[in-house]
């Protein structure tokens, strides 16, 4: 037997606290009855050290309890040979199928399952396998069955994806899987083995010690042989006009090579380039000229002639050619520098606004309906009847962002939110403050690096219990705030939008900021395009919480019922998804993960090593299983204590309460 | 005096040695004959059998000691009367709050408080007393009222031998009581340890002498009460309330040495100043000191 963690029997000086409070004793040790206690006055309580140790049995029950806690920290193993265990016990084969997007390159999987047909069909009497799929998940192919007939049958179900192996998550998620079962475990890895693969921290990939015994890991890779490699890795729309495609190379020679690049809009091949690639690097296709039709396009560059990983030689991305959204920004003068800075702000925001700036002595306020939010850069310009035609906007759902400029102090009350302006405070122009309190928590202030920055010169006002402070220089002082109002909204910034009161407008924040308050005025959410294999599509960022999602291949993933609710889809294939939403149709393209496509692979060192850390034994590259068999029988299991000192400890702690119990109870005589 | 511990019968006043003897009135009888022998025949205390006269028969009179030869010659009911006789009535009154269920020497404060009262009735009967009894606690628990018929004496110890300690001492319910019944002048016997307030003791044992009896208090006092010997700090619970309280060994070697004294000293103090006698008695002790406190109480009274 021996301690993983011996420090831990520090614990044992613990012992001593046991013994020294068994010779603490209080006064009170006995009850009695008394004729009367009229004379008798009470005495304090006190507690003195005596020679005479009491409640023995107790104390041992105690310094016990103590030292079994000390030993499991200190998690005591004996070891085993495993050697009986492995002839009296079922040996269970757990074959693990690398099926990620690499897998698609030449002949890897077939290799994969000729090797896990062999582990099958060589596998003891009274053994039993499953097979696993690995790649962005694991997933199971077969249960644990002795039946080798039917395992190689299913195992000819197993096809590549377009998923990404990660073999830090793969051991975790095994780990999960086979935890329940009390077999030994010997686990066989079929797969390319790319670099790309490995975990970040090299302890992921140990697998745990299942049910006292140490998992054997059979390492078999398919191809040791590194394959060069062309991949489209990045489709870039300039200027709704220019294309630029971005071609990776990977463990190419150092001579030329020539590839032809197509270019794809819709559907119809557009333009086709000639590029020449020299080793590794990267190399650019520059289309000009393109014509995109409005809304979603379908946008693809191709190169040819294929290499043998040929699915990646094609990129797919959407380019959403819709014309910016309006914004109505009102205003007393369209000319001013806050009009300036919010207009390139909101125009250089990922979704792009277009900012129609009116005078608002020139507004038809009945245009205002056409808007779903809209700015005014100074609240004090709003007179009685403009402010009437906003509330009733916000009442029926419409949005307002508004500055509160000069004009707004020169007033006693801010238009249409009601607050009093302190026109003392405000007459005296205090010096400018930076923010010291932003609530994070708000959609508009998600990216809230750099606020702390910004100074500014607030307005200041009185709060009321509906607003909701979003920014804030003190508890009195806000600076952003939000007011519910109907069905609508208002957020307030308490100063003028340009840089005469607050710096806010010439500091990086505010692009993110005023970007993420349009988003969050507009309602609409972002929606990413371009996505991985394997990743889920929300339903919800598509601008509707029901609706149809059909494949590249043009099958409808879901039912009838599935489209009436909020729904998370995988995309696990390459190209373009339609999502068919109550607010339109929406485009998402999905190409493998691009780490796939480095066909590098892990050192032949490296995989010696974790064969060797997990299982003690040298890796091979044919059929090993006689080799791992020699080799662990030479070692020696680890078997945990631990849970027979939790059961210990539980009985101690119910014999300490009953023993402590009884002792509790003072005796009760006559005197 | 006489000195206890010369006397051969001495044993039989022992506590301990009573409570051997499971039936009340051999204790009585015991007592009351051991005491006796222990004494030297003198008519001072009335323990003689010779006759004196002859006395009209009144009622509540035992019938046995009518002359019948006087009724034939005369027609005429007269009884003799006998030396040291009093006829005179004996009430005892016992006390049997819990708190008088406390011994520490194995006998406890009621069970001496009946020896005592048996022991009583005994020689008041030989003496042709009438005698009652009464046990209380807070209330009257039973009442016997003072006879010399034949048989009483069989009557009062019955009802002493039934008392069981119970609740708490309050004199004033059964006081009121006793004075309600009793109007005739004669002997009081309160056997009780007294835990009660010096005050409540006056208000309501003064009454009794005003109406002309004769009060004497037998403060019974176990030695465990009288000085007690602890050696580590007990929590002690009044038999009474059930209230429990923890005493320190010094405070009970010294402080309520002091107080207990004081009490017993102000209890002694309360019936001097009502003109009643007052007997601490130690249970631990023989009972003959009672018995000769009663004798001179009574040769004092009579």
């Amino acid at each position: 037997m021996s301690l993983i963690t011996p420090l831990f029997l520090l614990g044992l000086l613990g012992l001593a606290l046991p013994w020294w409070l068994h010779r603490l004793e209080t006064q009170t040790t006995e009850r009695e009855k008394f004729s009367t206690t009229r004379f008798l006055e009470a005495s304090k309580k006190r507690i003195h050290v005596q020679r005479k140790l009491k409640y023995l049995l107790l104390m041992a029950l105690r310094m016990l309890f103590l030292a079994l806690l000390a030993f499991a920290f200190a998690r005591p193993v004996f070891f085993q040979d495993p050697t009986a265990a492995v002839s009296e016990d079922t040996t269970h084969h757990v074959i693990v199928m690398d099926t990620s997007f690499s897998m698609r390159e030449g002949d890897n999987l077939e290799q994969a399952r000729s090797i896990a047909t062999s582990i099958i069909n060589n596998m003891g009497d009274g053994d039993i396998a499953s097979i696993y799929a690995a790649s962005t998940s694991v997933t199971t192919i077969a249960e644990p069955m002795p039946d080798g007939a039917e395992l190689n049958r299913l195992l000819a179900t197993v096809e590549a994806d377009n998923g990404r192996l990660d073999l830090g998550a793969m051991i975790s998620a095994l780990n999960g899987l086979i935890e329940d079962s009390d077999a030994n475990f010997i686990m066989h890895v079929v797969g390319d083995f790319q670099q790309s693969g490995q975990a970040v921290r090299f302890a992921d990939m140990i697998p745990d010690v299942i049910n006292g015994r140490p998992v054997t890991l059979d390492v078999q890779q398919v191809d040791t042989t590194v394959h060069a490699n062309w991949t489209v890795d990045s489709v870039i729309i300039e200027d709704r006009s220019t294309v630029i495609a971005s071609i990776r190379t990977f463990n190419a020679a150092a001579e030329p090579v020539q590839k032809a690049v197509s270019l794809m809009v819709n559907g119809e091949a557009q333009q086709t380039q000639t590029l020449t690639t020299i080793g590794n690097g990267v190399f650019l296709s520059q289309f000009d000229n393109v014509v995109f039709a409005e809304g979603d396009n379908r946008v693809n560059v191709s190169m040819s002639p294929q290499d043998t990983l040929a699915e990646d030689d094609v990129r797919y991305t959407v380019f959403d050619n819709s014309p910016p959204a309006p914004v109505l920004l009102l205003t007393s003068d369209p000319a001013s520098l806050g009009v300036t800075y919010i207009k390139a702000a909101l125009e250089t925001a990922p979704r792009g606004y277009q900012v129609e700036a009116v005078n608002i002595a020139d507004l038809d306020m009945r245009v205002m309906q056409r808007y779903p939010w809209l700015i005014v850069d100074d609240l004090g310009i709003v007179g009685t009847g403009l402010e009437a035609a906003l509330r009733d906007y916000i009442n029926g759902g419409g949005a307002v962002f508004a500055g509160a400029g000069p004009r707004s102090g020169s007033l006693t009350a801010l238009p249409i939110l009601g607050n009093q302006i302190d026109a003392v405070a405000a007459s005296t122009r205090p010096a400018a403050q930076q923010i010291t309190q932003i609530d994070t928590t708000h959609p508009a202030l998600n990216d809230s690096s750099g606020w702390s920055s910004v100074n500014v010169r607030a307005i200041p006002f009185t709060l009321t219990p509906e607003d909701r402070v979003l920014v804030a220089q003190s508890a009195r002082s806000p600076v952003l705030i939000e007011r519910n109002i109907g069905a609508g909204r208002i957020m307030l910034f308490a100063s003028s939008l340009d840089n005469s009161s607050s710096d806010l407008p010439v500091k990086p924040v505010f692009v993110s900021f005023i970007s993420e308050v349009a988003q969050y005025l507009s309602n609409e959410k972002l929606l990413v395009k371009e996505q991985v294999a394997d990743s889920f599509l929300q339903l919800t960022l598509t601008g509707g919480s029901s609706g149809q999602v059909v494949d590249p291949d043009g099958t409808s993933l879901l039912s009838l019922e599935d489209t009436t609710r909020d729904q998370d889809v995988q995309m696990n294939k390459s190209g373009y998804y339609q999502v068919f939403t109550p607010a339109g149709e929406v485009l998402v393209a999905v190409n493998p993960d691009i780490r796939e496509s480095d066909l590098t692979l892990i050192p032949v060192q490296t995989l010696q090593s974790w064969q060797s850390i997990v299982a003690g034994t040298a890796l091979e590259t044919t059929n090993t299983l006689s080799t791992i068999s020699e080799v662990s029988e030479t070692d020696q299991d680890e078997v945990e204590l631990w849970r027979i000192f939790l059961i210990l400890l539980a009985a101690m702690v119910l014999a300490e309460s009953l023993l402590g119990n009884r002792y509790l109870n003072m005796k009760t005589g006559s005197f | 005096m006489v000195a206890t511990a010369q006397r051969p019968t001495a044993n039989l006043l022992d506590p301990k040695v009573l409570a051997s003897l499971a039936n009340l009135e051999l204790v009585a009888k015991a007592v009351v004959e051991g005491f006796v022998i222990g004494l030297h025949r003198s008519p001072k205390f009335g323990f003689s059998q010779e006759f004196v006269e002859y006395r009209a028969y009144g009622e509540g009179d035992d019938p046995r000691y009518i002359d019948w030869n006087v009724f034939a010659r005369t027609d005429k009911t007269y009884i003799k009367r006998f030396l040291g006789e009093t006829n005179s009535h004996l009430m005892i009154m016992l006390d049997s709050s819990a708190s008088m269920g406390f011994g520490s020497n194995g006998v406890s404060k009621l069970q001496f408080g009946k020896y005592l009262g048996a022991s009583l009735a005994y020689m008041s009967s030989r003496q042709h007393d009438a005698v009652g009894v009464m046990v209380f606690a807070d209330e009257v628990i039973e009442y016997r009222p003072p006879t010399s018929r034949s048989g009483s004496l069989q009557g009062v110890i019955h009802t002493l031998d039934r008392a069981q300690p119970a609740k708490g001492t309050q004199l004033n319910h059964p006081m009121s009581r006793f004075q309600e019944r009793i109007k005739r002048r004669g002997l009081v016997a309160v056997i009780s340890d007294f835990y009660c307030d010096t005050q409540e003791l006056l208000d309501n044992v003064r009454p009794l002498a005003m109406q002309g009896q004769d009060v004497i208090l037998f403060h019974l006092m176990d030695p465990g009460e009288l000085s007690p010997n602890i050696k580590q700090s007990t929590l002690y619970e009044d038999m009474e309330t059930g209230h429990a309280i923890e005493v320190s060994p010094t405070f009970m070697n010294k402080e309520y040495h002091e107080r207990i004294q004081a009490h017993i000293a102000a209890i002694q103090k309360t019936a001097s100043g009502m003109n009643a006698d007052h007997v601490l008695i130690n249970t631990g002790e023989p009972l003959d000191k009672a018995l000769h406190s009663y004798l001179t109480f009574r040769e004092k009274r009579g």
